[in-house]
């Protein structure tokens, strides 16, 4: 025999009823401590170049196949897939981080930021990168412009020596290497200045 | 009597766009911003995953199969089977025209793609599903080291495709191409021989003789390559990462009978290849593949590879080679013979391959060239950035060792043998004049011009005797050849006027990202008289026409032609229409320019003015825009189109001989020269590149800094092949063990030092404004520049390649 659905909604900690949504929420909140509802299996919530995402990931996937094949953000390639090329790095909270080699489901509360944000927002690399031509395919040219916007933001002056030491994680066989020291120096140097253009006398 | 589109045009060369510094890349942007999409970033609404079965043994034959628990796996679409009857047997063209397998059921090495496919949701899926099929095999003996293969009782190998079915299937693909035959696994045996060696010894006073040895080495494309088709009811439209696209579109009608006007080409940006992949006869047959599985599902299907699988192959110089040289005291070079033998060798089947440099550089006139290829159980090899690999090492080889023998230095040897064909400078020189083109001693110059920039006089010395306060010895040494010019390649493009004054280059073509596009739209710009941010090439659309594959260093020989006529013939049609107008019997149009002629006219900066008065001028906008309203169509388009097969080349001067003008005849006047200083630790064997200069006379180059991408990334390839790339195999199972990128290692930013890439213009080149190629041929050369660089800092020769720590010590006696 079928049970007529008692009306409201329960609390599914500790079973109060309550009639609306949001009156089940509160309590949760104030109650419980937590989040308004348990969350889906798999459920995260991110950002992904200032946009903020809440999805169900499954516990196999990578961060790269999030980015890349569900959320559209190509710049993050495969090219060796297994952590030792560079080319799907992505800035996770200020540090460079290869996307293939992360869950997905481990980046809850993650701030990520890739090279189509990093182009959005005007950063000089993207000229810089252009103008020096620090391409030729083009297939890794993402995960060197990320990994070399990671050192930027932690070293806004870095000499060659270190911007070598910072990219030798990244492979490039087109072999455009010798570009991307001229190309970085040149973007920092413009960051510098519109750094200190903003900053009051 | 001569074309005036196809004159070299040496002198008037005041360009606005053409040979400057600072052009904006037309692919930058996209490139750099992660924006840019390859058919690896290609996913369609429905889409299925296809993986082909790897053999697991490398010599072995499927004797029954059974499928039916890939079948039954969750997520599986769609198993293609080798005994299903519409492919069992089947051979049809592969790339460049070459028949292959469209799935063999027996493996001729360990990785090799047989047996079945299978179509899923995911990738992922495919790979679980493979694990279940259940195989009886038939598991036959195998070798994989060429030595070991000729050694008697060695297990017979055979060609993978029969010759008799081979043939058929060439007979029948009417874009067969010559090319075919030479990237098969077959056997083969060829000599060649130019003057008497015999006689070219006696006259020698010393014979040098010695071994060299190149192991195997590959490509490493870093997009991974797959093969999408979408059938679409009988419209297919196909994504591919190859730089033969369009041949993609011509087998559709051959292997579907579907017309080439219902088939939809998209050519998305490219991985780079380097020749590699795409040279392998099957990487155009995988979308055979894609095509039936998505015609039988009716999804949308990409068959993927994955890194492993992109390691199976390698390139043309994988083999053994024996040297016996005859020299003069003096360092001139009487005799040169040379035996090779090469793995699974197409290079064989060109007779003169190993000796052809020293036909097309040098006065040398006895040369001998034995070609055998041994076949083996490793994967195909091809043309990897490039064909001439072989050619390069040999010509290194033997002009490192003459020098190292005779104690010369080796800038002085080449000096000394310059020449072409068995003739001496002069005799280029003649050739020069008879072209019509100026008269520099190419290799004078570049060899002077890379002395002075890595302080030669200073820095070369006698070899073994310079050890460094950190306690490494200092080497330096030297290459040098010919540059790679317009040996083969064909085009076609159209250019538009569109009604907002921008310009269309239509002509679809793979970048593979050497600024190809970008110096096209440079040349286009010039020729036009538009500003360059004007003019646009989108290479990926269908556009109908196509240009020139990025193969052969042919490129800008071929493209720059077809573009520079077009341009040409549109700028002309665009100036006709200005003064003239346009008049049909129920409809006229005004002329822009009232009163002139087209003589009268000229267009600057996107600007036509009256050429006695430039004040009188309109914007090619202005004038173009009402050329096409759809429902209100003022006027036809300004357009027009041209076509070049590179080969039938120009002569300025009308007196040059048949012989000359033909391109496999016709000699090199351009040259280039490398220089490469070494650190070499006796205590490790480590090898350190601490500087390497770069001199390519290109002729003329009109993109600099794509020129320069090309010297310093070839440099970076090189130094990789001769320290430490090599593809290895585990000998009791025949199974590769470094199919990866961190066991199979490339240079990083890390592992060379300064480069100096030097450009040299002489417009001796058989290109557009005197240029010639430069995408090939310093990966080339400079693969075995360690090679003479490690001998003078040691004294002792390693010429077995790569150099890797434990030969170092081996040749100094420590190990």
């Amino acid at each position: 025999m079928a049970v007529a659905a008692k009306p409201g909604y329960s609390c599914p900690y500790c079973a109060t009823s309550f009639n609306t949504v949001d009156d089940l929420k509160d309590h949760v909140l104030k109650v419980h401590g937590t989040e308004a509802l348990p969350r889906p299996e798999g459920y995260v919530k991110l950002t992904v170049n200032g946009q903020a995402w809440e999805l169900e990931v499954a516990p196999n996937w990578t961060l790269f196949y999030l980015l890349h094949d569900q959320l559209g953000y190509t710049g993050a390639k495969t090219f060796c897939d297994r952590g030792a090329c560079g080319s799907c790095t992505v800035i996770i909270d200020g540090r460079p981080v290869l996307s293939c080699m992360t869950l997905a489901i481990e980046c809850d509360g993650k701030n990520i930021e890739t090279a189509e944000g990093i182009a959005a927002a005007k950063h000089p690399l993207i000229e810089a990168y252009v103008k020096h031509h620090a391409m030729q395919c083009g297939y890794c040219t993402p995960g060197f412009v990320v990994t070399a916007k990671a050192l930027l933001d932690r070293n806004p002056d870095p000499t060659v020596e270190e911007i070598k030491e910072a990219l030798a994680g990244n492979l490039c066989r087109c072999g455009t290497y010798p570009q991307h020291p001229i190309a970085i120096i040149e973007a920092a140097k413009k960051v510098l200045a519109a750094r200190s253009e903003n900053t009051p006398a | 009597m001569m074309d005036s589109d196809f004159d070299y045009e040496i002198e008037n060369q005041d360009f606005s766009a053409i040979g400057k510094r600072g052009i904006w890349r037309i692919d930058g942007r996209e490139k750099a911003s992660g924006s840019a999409i390859y058919t690896a970033d290609i996913k369609l609404p429905g889409m299925l995953y296809a993986r082909v079965f790897n053999s697991p043994y490398p010599h072995a034959g499927i004797k029954s199969m059974d499928t039916s628990k890939v079948e039954a796996f969750p997520g599986v679409r769609a198993v293609l089977r080798s005994d299903d009857p519409e492919i069992k047997d089947k051979v049809v063209p592969g790339s460049y025209g070459a028949p292959w397998y469209v799935l063999p059921d027996w493996a001729m090495w360990e990785g090799e793609p047989i047996g079945l496919v299978v179509a899923a949701d995911s990738e992922q899926i495919c790979d679980e599903a493979l694990k279940l099929v259940e195989i009886d095999w038939d598991i036959r003996p195998f070798i994989t080291d060429i030595e070991d293969a000729q050694k008697p009782g060695a297990p017979e190998l055979h060609n993978k495709v029969p010759n008799d079915i081979y043939d058929a299937v060439n007979e029948n693909n009417p874009y067969a191409s010559a090319f075919s035959e030479l990237f098969r696994i077959a056997e083969g045996h060829r000599t060649f021989e130019q003057g008497s060696v015999k006689k070219g010894f006696a006259e020698a006073d010393k014979i040098i003789e010695f071994k060299a040895r190149r192991r195997m080495h590959t490509w490493a494309q870093p997009e991974i390559p797959s093969a999408i088709c979408r059938w679409n009811g009988g419209y297919p439209e196909i994504w591919v990462k190859h730089q033969h696209a369009y041949e993609h579109k011509q087998v559709m009608p051959v292997w579907f009978d579907v017309p080439m006007n219902k088939v939809t080409l998209h050519v998305p940006y490219q991985g780079a290849m380097f020749g590699g992949w795409n040279w392998m006869n099957w990487s155009t047959v995988i979308h055979y593949i894609s095509a039936l599985l998505s015609k039988r599902t009716g999804k949308p299907v990409k068959l993927c590879f994955n890194r492993r699988d992109d390691f199976y192959g390698g390139a043309l110089d994988c083999g053994t080679y024996e040297f016996k040289v005859g020299a003069k005291k003096d360092g001139t070079i009487t005799a040169v013979a040379i035996k090779s033998d090469y793995v699974n060798g197409p290079t064989a089947a060109e007779a003169n391959t190993g000796i052809y440099h020293f036909i097309e550089n040098s006065r040398i006139p006895n040369l001998f060239k034995e070609n055998n290829s041994v076949v083996v159980n490793r994967g195909p090899v091809t043309a990897v950035r490039c064909e001439q690999l072989a050619n390069t090492l040999c010509f290194n080889m033997v002009f490192s060792h003459v020098a190292a023998e005779l104690g010369l230095d080796p800038t002085e040897v080449a000096l000394k043998n310059d020449g072409y064909d068995g003739e001496d400078s002069e005799y280029l020189t003649e050739c020069k004049k008879r072209f019509g083109k100026p008269q520099r001693d190419s290799l004078r110059e570049c060899i002077e011009a890379g002395k002075k920039a890595i302080d030669w006089d200073n820095k070369w010395h006698t070899p073994g005797t310079r050890k460094l306060p950190n306690g490494k010895m200092h080497g330096i040494g030297f290459v040098w050849t010919h540059e790679w010019n317009s040996k083969r390649g064909a085009g076609t493009v159209g250019v538009l006027f569109e009604p907002d004054g921008s310009v269309s280059l239509m002509a679809q073509r793979a970048d593979t990202g050497l600024c190809a596009e970008t110096a096209y739209c440079q040349i286009a710009a010039d020729e036009l008289g538009m500003r360059y941010e004007d003019v646009f090439l989108n290479s990926h659309k269908d556009s109908g026409f196509a240009m020139m594959t990025p193969d052969g260093s042919c490129n800008l020989c071929t493209n720059g032609w077809v573009i520079r006529r077009a341009c040409r013939k549109a700028k002309r049609k665009l100036l006709e229409f200005a003064a003239l107008g346009y008049q049909e019997e129920f409809h006229s149009y005004p002329p822009a320019f009232e009163g002139c002629g087209p003589e009268d006219l000229d267009v600057k900066d996107s600007v036509i003015f009256v050429k006695a008065n430039p004040a009188i001028s309109k914007t090619v906008k202005e004038v173009v825009k009402e050329v096409m309203c759809v429902q209100w169509w003022k006027h036809p388009q300004i357009y027009d189109w041209s076509w070049k097969q590179t080969g039938a080349h120009v002569d300025p001067t009308g007196e040059a001989s048949e012989e000359l003008i033909d391109p496999n005849k016709r000699p090199h006047f351009c040259r280039q020269a490398h220089f490469m200083e070494v650190e070499v630790d006796p205590e490790t064997g480590e090898i350190e590149v601490t500087n390497v200069v770069c001199v390519n006379d290109v002729g003329k180059a009109i993109n600099p800094e794509g020129v320069q991408g090309q010297q310093y990334g070839g440099v970076y390839m090189a130094v990789g092949r001769g320290k430490h790339e090599e593809v290895i195999l585990d000998e009791p199972t025949g199974v590769m063990l470094n199919g990866n990128l961190l066991d199979y290692k490339i240079t990083t930013i890390l592992d060379c030092g300064p480069i100096d890439p030097i450009i040299v213009e002489t417009a001796m080149g058989y290109g557009p404004y005197g240029a010639n190629g430069i995408g090939e041929n310093v990966a080339d050369l400079t693969s075995t520049l360690l090679g003479p660089a490690v001998y003078n800092a040691l004294g002792v020769a390693v010429d077995d390649f790569p150099i890797t720590p434990a030969k170092i010590l081996k040749a100094l006696g420590k190990i």
